[in-house]
């Protein structure tokens, strides 16, 4: 790996835009995302024609019967650049696990490269009518025959295999993932725009919580919402002529495992192995170390990733973190607590993929974060998706 | 809509497997390149990566260990209602711990189960001429 990387701290976030998140909308997402872009290009003191970029991820996350129509259950790049009057000199849309990450990397390619100037990074997330991943299928095809048949479907089967792992390996209690719930909703309840606003979690409400796929509690898993952010990202140099403190854009990792696996089957190794690798590419990038992130806002979007992202970035040492997060290791209101889901994450203000992690990094550091504002904010990190094929950025509020 | 469970659609890659689950018999895929078992076969071989791995099909023992497992309280696909509440073990397969299984535990959903517990495969005909395979616990 390469340690040198060229674009540390030269791309900046200077502007962003935040839907309510809600259940249910009530108006088409494109709609939103429209909205939500044009608020962001304002606050960053830009107007629309000089956006001249746009980068996202369109993936829809439901294992679902669901139609993906851009525009109504997904929004793209190119649909949302279209219907902001804009024929951008760059469009791209991330593939792939790990979406925030991934798009904040496409965007800060292209500004570092000169292929855009102003680039508008958007998340536009749906939550379907009906069931969220029931499917009535009778065949299975393709890689699904491998395990459809057998009942082994959908993203709770696929985090249950690997937390029971988890537990099994080293003799936790299903009962510490509390903590992680209760500190995500005690957050999330402090976010005027989360889901849960209002809302925070006692212990008991966790742990009398139904199992759906054991060891699977329903209150693990986020809820499905429809939601909109959008960020606007330049150069360094111009940054400094923006209203905004800019937040600058350290490094980027992401991996993906190389063994031949069933599909959506992930055993803890691969997690722990290609997760590893993931955490030292970012190091390298970003320049810093586990020790220097004061912010480091873990993905949640089932609450195990918190446990394997401590543990292979190095917060916490393998097979503790259900041990770390009991009296008070991650209580963000404690001194002591390392903040790692002060934003609420997913758990805490709904199925926004990625975007609560990037979103509290951004207003910490650049010190929007009004009451919510901490005192030690210089070095953030956001995470999505699993360690071992998502990814993670590393913030700075300095350049240097 | 029906209540049957989806089946599985066989492809040239994996038709051979399928033909031997209807048996009853468990087979996986050697690349006649790396002469190394794998599964599920793919179109390039996933350990030497040759774009043209021939895989040839041998059966094998099909007993194995557990490396975890879930138990499904409601299921997102038809046909599993009446099975629920189901397990689903991950089994590394003996010979190789990287060849792994999933499948539904026949024993009683109640029975407790360790990682490391032994098991061996069998198969549920979920269709005409169509079986999977599953696991039964092995008893000392």
């Amino acid at each position: 790996m390469n340690s040198s990387f060229s674009a540390r701290n030269q791309v900046a976030i200077v502007g962003y835009a935040q839907s309510d998140i809600v259940k249910h909308a009530g108006i088409p997402l494109g709609a939103i995302a429209l909205g939500i872009a044009t608020r962001a290009i304002t606050d960053a003191g830009l107007t629309v024609d000089q956006i001249d970029g746009f980068t996202s991820s369109a993936l829809f996350p439901s294992a679902g019967d669901h139609a993906v129509v851009d525009g109504v259950s997904t929004v793209s790049s190119t649909w949302l650049a279209q219907r902001l009057g804009i024929n951008p000199r760059y469009a791209s849309g991330f593939q792939g696990y790990g979406q925030m990450p991934g798009s904040i990397a496409l965007a800060v390619n292209a500004i570092a490269s000169g292929a855009a100037d102003y680039v508008l990074v958007h998340r536009a997330l749906h939550n379907p009518t009906g069931s969220y991943h029931g499917n009535p299928m009778q065949q299975a095809s393709g890689p699904m025959q491998w395990t459809v048949p057998q009942g082994f479907f959908g993203p709770l089967a696929m985090i249950g295999l690997t937390y029971n792992e988890y537990l099994q390996r080293f003799g936790a209690s299903p009962d510490s993932m509390a903590n992680v719930l209760v500190e995500a909703r005690k957050n999330g309840a402090r976010i005027p725009w989360s889901y849960w606003h209002d809302r925070p979690l006692a212990t008991q409400e966790y742990l009398d919580s139904p199992t759906l796929v054991d060891p699977i509690r329903r209150l693990d898993c986020d809820i499905p919402v429809d939601g909109c952010t959008a960020f606007v990202l330049t150069s360094a140099e111009r940054a400094k002529d923006l209203p905004h403190p800019p937040v600058f854009i350290s490094g980027f990792a992401g991996g993906s495992p190389t063994r031949n696996r069933l599909p959506l089957h992930w055993p803890l190794d691969d997690v722990y192995d290609i997760g590893r690798e993931t955490a030292l590419r970012l190091w390298n990038a970003a320049g810093v170390g586990p020790g220097e992130v004061d912010l480091p806002q873990l993905y949640d979007g089932f609450s195990p990733f918190v446990y394997f992202w401590l543990e292979v970035l190095g917060l916490c040492p393998v097979g503790e973190a259900h041990r770390f997060v009991q009296g008070g290791g991650i209580d963000s209101d404690l001194p002591s607590g390392l903040p790692v889901l002060s934003g609420g994450g997913a758990l805490g203000n709904g199925r926004m993929h990625g975007v609560p992690q990037m979103l509290e990094c951004y207003l910490q550091l650049s010190r929007r974060a009004g009451d919510r504002q901490r005192a030690r904010a210089s070095i953030g990190l956001a995470c999505h998706a699993s360690p071992h094929l998502g990814g993670a950025v590393v913030y700075s509020a300095s350049a240097s | 809509m029906t209540n049957q469970r989806p089946v599985p659609v066989p492809d040239e890659l994996s038709a051979p497997f399928w033909s031997a689950a209807a048996d009853h018999e468990l087979v996986l895929a050697r690349c006649s390149r790396c002469g190394q078992l794998t599964h599920p076969p793919d179109v390039v071989c996933p350990l030497c990566h040759h774009p043209d791995p021939a895989y040839s099909f041998e059966s094998v023992s099909g007993g194995g260990t557990i490396r975890s497992w879930i138990v499904l309280r409601q299921s997102f696909l038809p046909g599993f209602e009446k099975l629920l509440p189901l397990v689903l073990l991950d089994v590394a397969l003996d010979g190789d711990a990287d060849i792994r299984l999933i499948g539904r535990l026949l024993d009683d959903a109640d029975t407790p189960l360790t990682i490391g517990s032994r098991v061996q495969v069998a198969f549920e005909e979920i269709g005409p001429g169509s079986s999977v395979p599953a696991f039964e616990l092995e008893h000392a």
